[in-house]
């Protein structure tokens, strides 16, 4: 089952993972806009451009960048043909029955794939290059603002750390349970569909009273600890914005705003 | 154990944002499970139930995103209504549980997930049809989509959420909503 997790983070030396990830996080917001941005061939051109040059720069292979590209293939291939076979009825290239293949739909496609292909793959680079804490660190100082509406940032971005460091854990456990209550004779592979929903439940409630047992005794231990509330919670040292960060952001920034003229 | 803390709280909400991670991954190794029983439901509803509705609501959004971000399911297109729908029910369910007294706390909390469940697949409907989905989203498809399809996710979500509750306060894990004098 942990193979199946995608955009894992990848220890690598590279420029990428050395940068600041609050830096890294509004350079990936700017460059989602370049992304969606992209209608003409140079637009895509930039775009293209941009992400090959971060590829790069990251030093992740192929396959880290693409993990999760492969399990959509499917998925990609019904939205092009969704978009390719129903999009117009005018200016039939071919016609058969309901199925009306135009330009203009042929060219729909390819734009949501393509918008598709690239977020993907620029999400990967930035799940791939950031640790989950360094995430959810650069999310709480981010969304600091948010405070002016009484909207407890530090709780959140506690709540998405514990939850980012549950996750291998809890996914261990499922699979030892599963594994467990097969030998115990649960029948997962029934194609009754009740059978089937019954053997869930002796699959998710010990899940679960793991999980929650988890939960109970990491709260003790804090609280064991002294720990008072995110909110009072200070940080070891203030690190500031490096000047390489702040060129990523001013080139990042350059970008995104030649894209809007293309 | 009478309360709970807000630490103990935001702790479970976490573990709920893990599970709607984990729990598909187990159930998609088991065919058409994912689609038909939509286990990511659990979690969300769990987390309203028994941390609140701030709580829940953040489970519901967050659940999802990570998921998603971290599996590739649910994929991008179903993303923003999965999210309205999940948010929604986390909020729901912990504000009727604020609510509704019964003085049994099953019945609490199935009434509880009946309204949450309701009304999340009615925003979930209505997003769909003004927002992401704007003049191709039919009240048919809704029915289709969100009632009939999943019959089987409804039931199983009505047994296992309850059954899940139960468990949880037998095991000291949550509060007794109606402590015995």
């Amino acid at each position: 089952m942990n193979r199946s997790m995608t955009g894992q983070y990848v220890q690598k030396d590279s420029v990428l993972h050395k940068m600041d990830a609050r830096a890294k996080l509004l350079c990936f917001i700017l460059l989602l806009v370049v992304m969606l941005k992209a209608k003409t061939v140079f637009s895509y051109g930039l775009a293209a451009v941009t992400l090959v040059a971060v590829c790069a720069l990251s030093k992740l292979s192929f396959s880290a960048l693409t993990s999760t590209l492969s399990r959509m293939t499917t998925f990609l291939i019904v939205i092009f043909l969704m978009n390719a076979l129903f999009f117009s009825t005018q200016e039939a290239i071919w016609k058969w029955g309901i199925f009306t293949l135009s330009r203009e739909g042929i060219v729909q496609g390819l734009h949501v794939v393509a918008h598709v292909v690239l977020v993907l793959v620029l999400s990967n680079l930035l799940t791939c290059t950031t640790t989950p804490i360094e995430l959810t660190t650069a999310l709480e100082v981010l969304l600091k603002p948010l405070k002016v509406f009484r909207i407890p940032v530090e709780m959140i971005a506690l709540v998405l750390s514990v939850a980012l460091s549950f996750i291998p854990t809890l996914l261990q456990e499922a699979d030892t349970i599963r594994k467990a209550q097969i030998a115990r004779g649960a029948r997962f592979e029934s194609r009754n569909l009740i059978e089937k929903a019954r053997s869930f439940l002796p699959l998710i409630l010990p899940i679960f009273l793991c999980a929650f047992r988890r939960a109970d005794e990491l709260s003790l231990a804090m609280e064991a600890r002294g720990y008072r509330g995110a909110a009072k919670r200070t940080k070891k040292a203030k690190i500031p914005l490096k000047k390489s960060d702040l060129l990523a952001l001013g080139i990042c920034s350059c970008i995104c705003a030649v894209q809007f003229f293309l | 154990m009478t309360k709970m803390s807000i630490l103990k709280r935001a702790l479970i909400c976490a573990v709920c944002i893990a599970l709607c991670v984990v729990l598909p991954m187990a159930f998609h190794s088991i065919p058409d499970a994912g689609s038909i029983l939509s286990p990511m439901h659990i979690p969300a509803l769990l987390c309203g139930l028994v941390c609140g509705p701030w709580f829940g609501l953040l489970c519901g959004l967050a659940g999802p995103l990570l998921s998603s971000q971290l599996t590739g399911m649910p994929m991008m297109a179903y993303l923003p209504p999965m999210m309205v729908e999940l948010a929604v029910y986390g909020l729901v369910a912990g504000l009727m549980m604020q609510f509704v007294r019964t003085k049994k706390s099953l019945a609490d909390v199935v009434i509880s997930m009946i309204v949450a469940m309701l009304v999340g697949r009615i925003v979930a409907g209505a997003a769909k049809a003004l927002i992401f989905a704007a003049g191709e989203f039919t009240m048919a498809m809704w029915i289709s989509s969100y009632f009939v399809a999943m019959i089987p996710g409804i039931i199983m979500h009505l047994v296992a959420v309850p059954a899940l509750y139960y468990a949880l306060e037998k095991a000291h894990l949550i509060p007794r909503r109606y402590p015995k004098a």
